[in-house]
């Protein structure tokens, strides 16, 4: 062997050698270090996901006394049980303060022609109510004039109403009129109101100005909140249910309380 | 005076180490040196793996007690959502509702003052528009109405209901009255197609009393004058546009009644309903 073949055999040694420290220790540990680099931004990901959680929950914890009071106004207008007594009361004022005469209220559709098609279509829209609604289906009946059933109407879906502005305002409960029956109040019909016919403008066409009685069925469907739900899910004004602060107050597990609902503003 | 080398000529030929060692010497020096390459590097993989997992651990304890701190605020999260929920919902409700008290005043002031109603029924989702079929020769489109309201209320009850008046169903007004004459009813007719949002106004009869029709009513007008019976259809109801929660909480009020409304709703606590 040739001192050049030996220079070249101790090259190709030393290469291997240096190859074999590179793949068996060094390339491994490099290899470690780029998969925890990559463990590292998931880790990243993480606390950046649950920081934004956080300060959602942290902005919904400020919030919670406005939509607390928001949730119960909403209470009046879709109230977590059938409230048929609040209801009466609203329509008698209502119905007051447009000189007209409460005279009736049905659970369910039973009027005519228009409560029919109304109550199937409630009965169909029951299936797919928002937010779990149930919907109460109701025949009114009223008694007045043109005018005053006209204006009672609006009275009716005024109880919950959005504003010019966008926003909501409830004063009562939220009606959904799906007919309305409108005849002289002596039978209707032209030969039953025969007298009424015969005056000309008699109904509708004259009746800003004409007391002709009227009696006015009014096919309507109010909504109720789920039972599971409740008025406010459990929460209490001190909290919601489940949250330390109501766990510390020794409220936690307390029942819905609609009672809540009847607190004046 | 000259340097003299002192060593044999034939002990000269050694020349250097390396030469002398032929080669082991750059051999070890080379290994040597790959070797502190090798160290060098993977000192520097071992600290970074060490710092990342370093940092890694950190990191992902920050979050679990973030987590646990959203976790535990996880109540409020959901009672907003509730309330948004319920925001909407009745928004949407309140949206899909039809105008009575407006139509009706606007058919109060639209009606001749020589015609009198007998009956008025309004509904909303019907689809009795196209049953008549004696209102082609009055109204030059009452059978692309009927065609077009039986379309609507098929698309209507295609789409998910989600409301008592849902989005898509068609409101309608049925008059019956007495008119002074057919020229009335005839201007009863153009007059209805001025109220806001009626889309088509269909007569079903017209027939005066005396000649023994009375498509109208159960009975006569005075004088003979004719009885009539009028659709008038209106527009199919709008799907709510959604709103932005914030708006509507923003404005989210009651009125008056509420003191009312309580004190009812308070003697109903304790009682059946």
């Amino acid at each position: 062997m040739t001192r050049r073949d030996r220079l070249v055999l101790i090259g190709i040694v030393l290469l291997a050698v240096l190859a074999g420290g590179w793949l068996l220790v060094v390339s491994p540990e490099r290899k470690q270090a780029v998969a925890e680099q990559a463990q590292m931004e998931s880790a990243n990901q993480q606390l950046q996901s649950a920081q934004t959680q956080a300060a959602t929950a942290r902005a919904a914890k400020l919030r919670y006394t406005a939509a607390y009071s928001t949730v119960v106004s909403l209470g009046k207008a879709v109230p977590p049980s059938e409230e048929v007594p609040s209801l009466i009361y609203e329509l008698n004022q209502a119905s007051h303060q447009r000189n007209v005469n409460f005279n009736s209220i049905t659970t369910g559709a039973s009027g005519g022609a228009a409560g029919v098609g109304a109550a199937k279509a409630g009965s169909a829209a029951a299936a797919a109510a928002p937010a779990g609604f149930t919907q109460m289906p109701f025949t009114f009946v009223f008694k007045g004039t043109f005018k005053g059933l006209a204006h009672l109407l609006g009275e009716i879906q005024g109880f919950a109403v959005r504003t010019t502005t966008g926003g909501l305002l409830v004063s009562g409960r939220l009606l959904s009129i799906q007919g309305v029956d409108i005849a002289l109040e002596s039978g209707g019909g032209v030969s039953a109101g025969g007298a009424g016919a015969g005056a000309k403008g008699a109904g509708a066409s004259s009746a800003a100005s004409s007391n002709v009685p009227l009696t006015a069925t009014i096919t309507a469907t109010a909504y109720v909140l789920p039972a599971s739900q409740g008025l406010t899910g459990g929460a209490t004004p001190i909290g919601p249910s489940g949250a330390p602060s109501t766990v510390a107050g020794g409220s936690a597990g307390s029942t819905t309380t609609p009672a809540v609902v009847r607190v004046a503003p | 005076m000259k340097a003299v080398n002192l060593i044999p000529p034939e002990q000269r030929s050694g020349g250097s180490v390396g030469a002398r060692s032929e080669g082991a010497v750059f051999a070890v020096l080379g290994l040597l040196a790959g070797l502190a390459v090798l160290t060098l590097l993977y000192g520097v993989a071992h600290h970074q793996l060490s710092s990342r997992r370093a940092e890694a651990a950190t990191l992902s304890a920050r979050a679990q007690q973030v987590q646990e701190q959203a976790a535990a605020l996880a109540p409020y999260t959901s009672f907003v959502a509730l309330r948004e929920q319920r925001l909407q919902a009745i928004a949407q409700l309140i949206g899909s509702r039809f105008d009575w008290a407006g139509s009706l005043g606007e058919l109060s002031r639209v009606l001749p003052s020589d015609v009198a109603l007998s009956t008025l029924a309004g509904t909303v989702g019907s689809t009795t528009a196209g049953t008549s079929s004696s209102s082609s020769s009055f109204s030059s489109s009452a059978r692309a109405a009927a065609t077009s309201s039986s379309a609507s209320s098929a698309a209507a009850a295609a789409t998910p209901i989600s409301s008592a008046t849902p989005p898509g169903a068609a409101p309608s007004f049925t008059l019956s009255g007495c008119a002074a004459s057919q020229a009335v009813v005839a201007q009863t007719l153009v007059r209805l197609r001025l109220i806001s949002g009626v889309s088509d106004v269909t007569l079903q009869s017209s027939t005066e009393s005396g000649s023994g029709g009375g498509g109208g009513g159960s009975g006569s007008c005075p004088g003979g004058d004719p009885v009539f019976t009028v659709q008038a259809s209106f527009q199919p109801l709008p799907t709510p546009l959604a709103t932005s929660t914030e708006k509507l909480e923003s404005t989210v009020a009651t009125s008056a009644g509420q003191g009312a409304y309580s004190a009812v709703a308070s003697t109903t606590a304790g009682g059946g309903r």
